[in-house]
């Protein structure tokens, strides 16, 4: 466990920068806090903590799909792997990190909600079940886009991530809601965008666990895939 | 001795997915390395070294054949804890010199004072003690090359594979890597050593590969490798340049090259002639030459030039 623990926090740290420009829109919530009504403002309040939201979503595709690439093309990738590190440890490392940078996130969005969403009359154990959502709704949709950075270059595995949990939105449009449960992501993801004030939601954990099975999956399909390919070699 | 390194007729091919064009970097390619020699691996570039290398190292795996690696197949994850690895480029990471070997020796399980304690000695070892606590991905490729140096020796590991560890030194790292790599077969490690630099692999390696085309086109012991010329140099007295092709005169003293299968009919021409023999030697090859001549070799002569 320990080459895992030490993989996802280098990972973490090497992508402080684009961590820390998104905290900066958890401050602008925060900001919007200090200077506003929050009573009066609410709705809108509530509409960046969405927006907040929906970008750590997008952010988690980017960091699982260009996480391999970017040490492959470095080599870097080699200096770890010549350690006494298995490559399933390795991706596990890279999926926790994933893990890590969007909690801190939503961890500060949580707390930024808690303050100004429930000085507003919203329900502040709302906000953090929506935070455990997002997580596991990111790392989920990580590790989609880790298994297809194996052997993609990032810009077709954002594609190819954005088409696999797109497909279940369509199928449920057609088909029928159930099938927004085959790769929950934009379930989970609806369930922070449809809270409202009038309406919070009820706590539904069947989407989580959902998520966190799948997420299971993918990373066992990422390490099939992974344990076959050259890392030497340039990703095409 | 037993073998630390072993290729059995391996062969690597790459695929290209667009093109789809096949490239066989490595050609039913066996070789074994011995506990505590220092082996030179040595072939152009596209020879298919860094291949070998990686494939030993479980970066990727072979078409064809197998390996082991202190006794277990390629790839094995726990067998790398034995095992230290410098990259031809290396890559770091953006951190301070001390904290990234520290690092990198956790991930092979160390840690503790026992891990501060070796990272602080292996860079004081290559030299970067008083740049410890600076951020090496900053550091100018030579001090890169030592702080990946440093990385690979903290687990103290029985087998040193270095690809190219001194292409980007100075004459003075230079020195201080070979005084490194012979300590550490003194204290019984192995090191397998990719270099371009001829001269230094001819003065700290203990055996000798090439590799030509993804083949091996030479083995052996070095000093038997470069005293296997087929010539001898005459030194010889009272006689004339005109008495022999290619001879040389310096100071009443003649000198000539001859096949050495001939040597003792030209020791009879001298003698013909009147003249003194002041020393016969077999001339010595450098290992340049001998990369030259496999180099220049058509590729079925150079499969079939193992020793």
């Amino acid at each position: 466990m320990k080459p895992v623990g030490l993989i996802a926090v280098n990972f973490a740290r090497e992508q402080r920068w684009p961590i820390l420009t998104l905290l900066l829109w958890v401050l602008l919530l925060a900001f919007l806090g200090l200077v506003t009504d929050i009573h009066r403002q609410r709705e809108d309040l509530l509409f960046v903590f969405k927006q907040d939201a929906i970008y750590v979503l997008a952010f988690s595709v980017f960091f699982g799909g260009s996480a391999i690439y970017n040490e492959r093309r470095s080599r870097r990738i080699l200096g770890v792997l010549s350690k006494a590190v298995g490559r399933q440890q390795y991706l596990s490392g890279l999926v926790l990190g994933v893990t890590i940078a969007c909690a801190l996130y939503c961890f500060a969005l949580g707390l930024t909600g808690s303050w100004t969403l429930g000085g507003a009359g919203f329900p502040i154990s709302r906000v953090w079940f929506l935070m455990v959502c997002l997580v596991t709704a990111c790392t989920l949709a990580g590790t989609v886009a880790l298994m297809f950075s194996t052997f993609l270059n990032p810009f077709f595995a954002a594609g190819a991530t954005a088409m696999v949990l797109g497909l279940p939105v369509l199928a449920s449009q057609i088909l029928g809601p159930r099938w927004n449960y085959v790769i929950p992501v934009w379930e989970l993801g609806a369930t922070v965008l449809n809270s409202s004030f009038n309406s919070p939601g009820t706590a539904s954990w069947l989407p989580v666990v959902l998520a966190a099975v799948e997420t299971l999956a993918f990373w066992l399909l990422s390490a099939r895939i992974f344990a076959y390919v050259d890392i030497a070699v340039a990703v095409e | 001795m037993p073998v630390v390194l072993e290729f059995e007729n391996v062969t690597k091919e790459y695929r290209s997915f667009a093109s789809k064009r096949r490239l066989r970097a490595l050609d039913r390619f066996s070789l074994a390395v011995e506990a505590g020699e220092i082996f030179g691996f040595l072939g152009p570039n596209g020879a298919g070294k860094s291949t070998a290398i990686h494939l030993a190292m479980g970066f990727m795996r072979p078409t064809g054949g197998s390996g082991r690696l202190l006794g277990e197949p390629f790839g094995h994850a726990g067998t790398r804890r034995r095992v230290g690895f410098l990259a031809e480029s290396v890559a770091l990471y953006h951190r301070r010199a001390e904290r990234l070997v520290r690092f990198y020796g956790a991930l092979n399980g160390m840690g503790g004072t026992q891990l501060e304690n070796r990272a602080r000695q292996v860079l004081e070892i290559v030299g970067l003690q008083d740049h410890a606590n600076r951020n090496a991905g900053k550091f100018s490729r030579g001090m890169m090359q030592r702080v990946g140096l440093a990385q690979a020796m903290v687990n103290d590991p029985e087998l040193l594979i270095l690809d190219e560890p001194t292409s980007a030194l100075d004459p003075l790292a230079r020195v201080m890597v070979r005084e490194l790599l012979l300590s550490a077969r003194n204290a019984g490690k192995t090191i397998f050593l990719s270099s371009h630099l001829l001269s230094e692999v001819e003065l700290v390696c203990d055996r000798v590969a090439v590799l030509h085309r993804g083949r091996l086109a030479r083995l052996g012991r070095t000093a038997d490798l470069l005293q296997a010329g087929e010539r001898s140099e005459i030194v010889a007295r009272a006689v004339t340049t005109k008495d022999f092709d290619g001879a040389v005169a310096r100071g009443g003293i003649v000198s000539f090259s001859v096949p050495s299968h001939s040597q003792r009919t030209a020791l009879e021409k001298v003698w013909k002639l009147g003249g003194e023999v002041v020393s016969v030697n077999p001339l010595r090859r450098s290992l340049e030459e001998i990369f030259l001549e496999v180099t220049a070799e058509p590729e079925s002569r150079s499969s079939e030039g193992v020793q």
